[in-house]
């Protein structure tokens, strides 16, 4: 007995001195440059989908929701939540310890106006289409009602696409990118340089959610350790590597293979997996012939090699996975896995014999995006060996989604979806709903994206989803290839650095 | 001197009358639209034709073209797409970055340049004449954009001596200033150091075959104070005109330089939104380049009206 007190004792010893050099070794101060491709469109959060204003307003606001590690929503500024058994009224206690920037404290005022400002302006309408009314049910109080139950409203409420940020009550009462960039979270805003910077500074007055234990997504507890925090926006992957080899940046946003190899080998430098970060997506145009006929898209989808689209496209950093969500989600699944990267020439050409088409040329577009246009260079290849021709066109992104966003002059259309299978089901759903990726209605896809968004029930939702995956393969309404990553580098001073969706500069700090 | 003014102006007017026709055509030249550029992929139908109507992209093209004369005939070039301010506003944020660093640039070239070519004139046919000239023709036929990765890997990588790419303030700190801006200078200036050595050489050599020369090298001056007192003056005239053609080139070529080395300058803000489909901001940066690219002409012009009086009978 005493000598397991003793073991235990020094055990106990042993983790405490661990955890005493942890401490010890995460410092405050320094100030780290990341090197970002392009510039924010706009930092008032709630107007804008584009990544690169992600990368920076997430760390200077803060939603209701956010979504921890495997993207579930999780409370942030809200305590909980109270839903209604119809599923039609939220309850959320806001909490009471938290300030913005401007030293005001959080209210449920502040909650109430900005969910307004959002149905206003906000980029992604949808996320708040359910909403009937929102009121302060309390000075830390609000209370949502929606018109119809909405299975997928927390997910909306913490979606990180054009994020829900709360403002203080003045500033949402303005328009449209008029506002002072005043936010709750661990970093506040210093200035914004136009094509050169944006600078954020440690909020010292910033208080962490006490339900969290570490960083978790973009909930839990946000530690902030960096002095400031700096996006400089470098559009030439080349400028960006550069400069973190000669020092001027600490952390580069994405970097290409054959850099990453090289900087690998490089003490000085660490590089960073983040795998997944999107999904191969190659669509039809079913408006038109051929894609309208089923038994071609199946004999398209059963000639493609998948993995060897992977493996050339996004060389070392991809993942085969037939699921339309990521590794780690609740509904990750694995229906129509038997259709999935089959490479089946003779059930290609079977199937491309029962359908509508004799010959001719299809079109291929992409835009310029080297990966992108790998695909449609094995697509092209692959299809020849079934007697599809395929002509490939290759323009910069406005120009090919103008056209992909019309019913004619395509047949394929290759490019990633990566918010969508973080977001969940819900959002993987609503690209094909009303035929909007497709160019053509289809009503199995329409019921089960209605029965989903109404069904409150966790296990029907889950079979509900199955059901939309499998009829994406049993009708191939588009194809997934597999997932894919980005390389991210760093100077190896930056510690504990864990790659996201966006590079988070809470919970890591420089050694000197 | 009026006449020659007037003229000059009224060219200057009719120039500035075809870019902005051109400015304007981009919209059926340019494939893309705005309003899908602007939302992401998964924008709805509805979405894309609510943007295009608050854009005014749904107005037909001659309504859209007198809306966009009626402005920039009251001096206003519109409103960005994206950036969320007036596109003058835009082009004078970023106009002194671009100015300041095709100044130096140019000053760099003319510095140079003129030397180069005042050494290979002086040694014609000798080898300081071929090494200059061999020099000149690698420094033209180097792309900006690959030199300035050169430049980046050499001063700033390797050697650490300058910041590889970024801006700062020349009132925020006149040092950091210079560091930001010489491999971006050096990279843009480099390439027409060739260009007017090879002007300047051709000219010195007319000016030291002159009788005036060699009467003054008969008189026993000495041969610098010859080439630089005597001849210098009178070979500058046909480099001013380089000069001014320079001027332009430099404004160009900013558009890559100051995109290898993230400066936030006009010609980033162009690139910037020819890949958004930022149409009022792509209109409106042009025609200021062309503003600016006349002005330097005409000021050039007015220059060797003044010091070679026969351009004004012309």
């Amino acid at each position: 007995m005493a000598k397991h007190i003793i073991v235990g004792a020094a055990l106990a010893a042993a983790l405490m001195l661990g955890g005493a050099q942890n401490a010890l070794a995460q410092r405050k101060g320094g100030d780290v440059v990341i090197g970002i491709s392009q510039a924010p469109p706009s930092l008032d959060a709630q107007i804008t989908s584009a990544q690169a204003s992600r990368n920076v307003t997430l760390h200077i606001f803060e939603t209701l929701y956010a979504r921890d590690e495997n993207a579930k929503p999780v409370p942030e500024l809200a305590e909980g939540v109270t839903v209604s058994p119809d599923g039609k009224t939220y309850v959320f206690p806001i909490r009471k310890d938290v300030s913005f920037h401007n030293g005001k404290k959080l209210d449920a005022a502040d909650v109430v106006a900005s969910l307004e400002r959002y149905r206003k302006v906000g980029a992604s309408p949808a996320l708040v289409a359910a909403i009937d009314t929102i009121k302060a049910s309390g000075e830390h109080e609000v209370t949502v009602t929606l018109k119809q139950a909405q299975s997928t409203f927390l997910d909306n409420l913490s979606s990180p696409r054009a994020p829900i940020a709360i403002y203080p009550a003045s500033e949402a009462a303005k328009e449209a990118g008029k506002i002072e960039i005043i936010g709750t979270g661990p970093y506040k805003f210093v200035e914004y340089r136009p094509d050169s910077h944006v600078k954020l500074t440690r909020y010292d007055g910033y208080a962490p959610n006490p339900k969290g234990t570490g960083r978790d997504g973009f909930a839990g507890k946000k530690e902030a350790f960096l002095d400031t925090v700096t996006f400089r926006f470098m559009p030439e992957g080349g400028a960006r590597s550069a400069a973190l080899e000669a020092g001027q940046i600490q952390f580069n946003e994405t970097v290409d293979g054959p850099t990453a190899k090289r900087l690998g080998t490089d003490n000085r430098f660490t590089i960073h997996k983040m795998v997944p970060f999107g999904l191969q997506v190659i669509k039809f145009n079913q408006a038109q012939a051929p894609a309208n006929d089923v038994n071609f898209r199946l004999a398209v989808q059963a000639a493609l090699d998948m993995e060897e689209i992977m493996a050339i496209s996004y060389a070392d950093i991809y993942q085969m996975d037939p699921s339309w969500l990521y590794p780690g989600a609740a509904f990750h699944s694995m229906v129509g896995s038997d259709k999935y990267n089959k490479s089946d020439i003779k059930l290609a050409k079977e199937l491309l014999a029962k359908s509508s088409y004799k010959g001719g040329k299809v079109t291929f577009i992409t835009d310029n995006l080297r990966p992108n246009v790998d695909t449609a260079t094995l697509v092209q290849q692959k299809l020849k060996e079934i007697g599809v021709e395929v002509d490939i066109a290759v323009s910069d992104w406005p120009t090919v989604s103008k056209i992909g966003f019309t019913p004619t002059g395509w047949t394929f259309w290759t490019h990633g979806f990566g918010i969508e299978p973080y977001e969940g089901p819900g959002s993987v759903m609503a690209p094909w709903v009303n035929g909007l990726s497709q160019q053509a209605k289809d009503p199995e896809i329409d019921r089960i994206a209605a029965a989903f968004n109404a069904e409150m029930d966790e296990g029907k939702r889950k079979a509900l989803f199955d059901a939309f995956q499998k009829h994406m393969y049993d009708a191939a309404v588009a194809m997934k290839a597999g997932n894919y990553g980005v390389f991210q580098a760093s100077t190896a001073k930056l510690k504990n650095f864990k790659p996201y969706r966006i590079p988070r500069m809470w919970g890591v700090w420089l050694e000197p | 001197m009026g006449h020659f003014l007037i003229r000059r102006l009224a060219g200057a007017f009719l120039v500035l009358v075809l870019v902005s026709l051109l400015s304007f055509a981009l919209i059926w030249l340019v494939p893309g639209d705005p309003a899908a550029a602007f939302l992401d992929a998964s924008a709805t139908p509805e979405q894309v034709a609510r943007l295009r109507s608050a854009l005014g992209l749904d107005l037909s093209l001659p309504q859209q073209m007198l809306g966009w004369y009626g402005r920039i005939l009251s001096g206003d070039l519109g409103q960005s797409i994206l950036l969320n301010r007036s596109v003058t506003a835009a082009l004078i944020e970023r106009l002194p970055v671009t100015l300041s660093l095709a100044a130096l640039a140019l000053a760099f070239a003319v510095f140079f340049g003129v030397a180069a070519g005042i050494i290979a004139a002086v040694n014609h046919n000798r080898w300081p004449d071929q090494a200059v000239m061999t020099t000149a023709l690698l420094g033209l036929s180097v792309p900006d954009f690959w030199l300035g990765l050169v430049m980046v890997l050499v001063f700033a990588v390797s050697l650490g001596w300058l910041p590889s790419g970024g801006f700062t303030p020349f009132m925020e700190s006149p040092a950091e200033w210079l560091r930001s801006m010489v491999l971006p200078a050096l990279t843009l200036g480099l390439v027409q150091v060739g260009f007017i050595a090879r002007m300047a050489r051709a000219s010195m050599l007319d000016t030291l075959s002159q009788d005036y020369v060699r009467t003054a090298d008969a008189k026993g001056l000495a041969k610098l104070h010859v080439v630089l007192r005597h001849a210098l003056p009178n070979a500058m005239i046909p480099i001013l005109t380089v000069i001014g053609i320079v001027s332009g080139a430099l404004l160009g070529g900013a558009v890559i330089v100051e995109q290898v080395f993230s400066i936030p300058g006009i010609g980033r803000l162009i690139v910037g939104a020819i890949a958004s489909r930022d149409f009022p901001v792509l209109q409106g940066g042009l025609l200021f380049l062309a503003v600016i690219y006349l002005a330097i002409n005409l000021v050039v012009d007015i220059l060797y009206a003044v010091v070679d009086p026969r351009v004004r009978l012309a």
